[in-house]
């Protein structure tokens, strides 16, 4: 065989482990807390990264808040304890669902508040 | 008014309204522990001996988060020697084989108090630590002033000589 194609079939095979442990990392009794795992992870903002939730980061600390994540989920938690673990720690930054509160209610509401303000006007002047 | 201009002169407030937010909020992202207690913990010391959160109870102390595999703790190491005749210097050793941690103290130097062990990083977590080098001050249990990276004068004069 041609060492090339050896190597190939040498580095197939380290692969096909390298993400079958991957996937192994974390074992869920049922598919809803594995669904959760990945809806929360994908939700936490990695704080080591410019941008990027946990589940994108390979960084030691959003190795980290993975693992805390997987442990409160099989210990649980419901997902509002497991974000305010996340936030009481790393701040409101760490989340990338702002709470309805503060400055943040500007954000969720805004929007809506001046689409209704400039349909208003625009109908307004129209007549 | 016309609507195009009531549209402009709105949009123009609303970024000049985040814009003011963004400037006058300058607090760093990646840590809310600033204010609050020391978190509750139970670990080892590298010598082996038993410390919790009660330990900073009544002291003035430095809590700094390093590692053997950290360069920059490395770097920041004879600034924090010169320091530790001036106030308590408690390490916190990250997600270390506990052998290493004692070779580098043996080789560099050991001016820690003490150090607490923490080979999974959980009490980090609870620090809302991001990775080493990281540094607080704990004054009577509770954390008052927090610097992320490197420990050197300008963020010694600027974090934490205030409150010394």
């Amino acid at each position: 065989m041609h060492p090339i194609s050896r190597s190939f079939i040498y580095f197939s095979i380290f692969l096909s482990f390298a993400i079958f442990s991957q996937s192994q990392e974390f074992i869920f009794p049922n598919q809803e807390q594995e669904d959760r795992f990945y809806l929360l992870t994908n939700e936490i903002r990695c704080p080591k990264c410019t941008s990027g939730s946990i589940a994108s980061s390979n960084a030691p600390i959003a190795e980290d808040l993975k693992r805390k994540v997987y442990e409160q989920i099989i210990d649980g938690k419901t997902d509002l304890e497991i974000k305010n673990f996340i936030t009481d720690r790393y701040g409101e930054f760490a989340d990338y669902r702002p709470s309805f509160e503060s400055w943040n209610i500007l954000l969720w509401i805004g929007p809506g508040i001046f689409m209704l303000i400039f349909g208003f006007l625009f109908f307004r002047e129209q007549k | 008014m016309q609507l195009s201009k009531i549209l402009a002169i709105t949009l123009l407030g609303v970024f000049f309204i985040f814009l003011g937010k963004l400037i006058l909020d300058d607090k760093t992202p990646s840590s809310n522990i600033t204010g609050k207690p020391f978190p509750q913990f139970q670990q080892l010391t590298l010598d082996g001996n038993s410390i919790s959160h009660e330990y900073f109870i009544g002291k003035k102390a430095i809590v700094n988060v390093w590692a053997s595999w950290c360069i920059t703790c490395l770097v920041e190491h004879p600034f924090l020697s010169e320091r530790a005749s001036e106030i308590s210097i408690i390490g916190i050793n990250y997600k270390d084989d506990k052998s290493d941690a004692v070779n580098w103290l043996n080789k560099n130097g050991n001016f820690f108090s003490t150090n607490i062990h923490d080979p999974i990083g959980n009490l980090a977590i609870d620090l809302g630590v991001t990775g080493a080098p990281e540094s607080f001050l704990v004054i009577d249990g509770k954390i008052v002033s927090h610097v992320i990276g490197e420990l050197n004068q300008k963020k010694w004069e600027e974090n934490f000589a205030p409150y010394l």
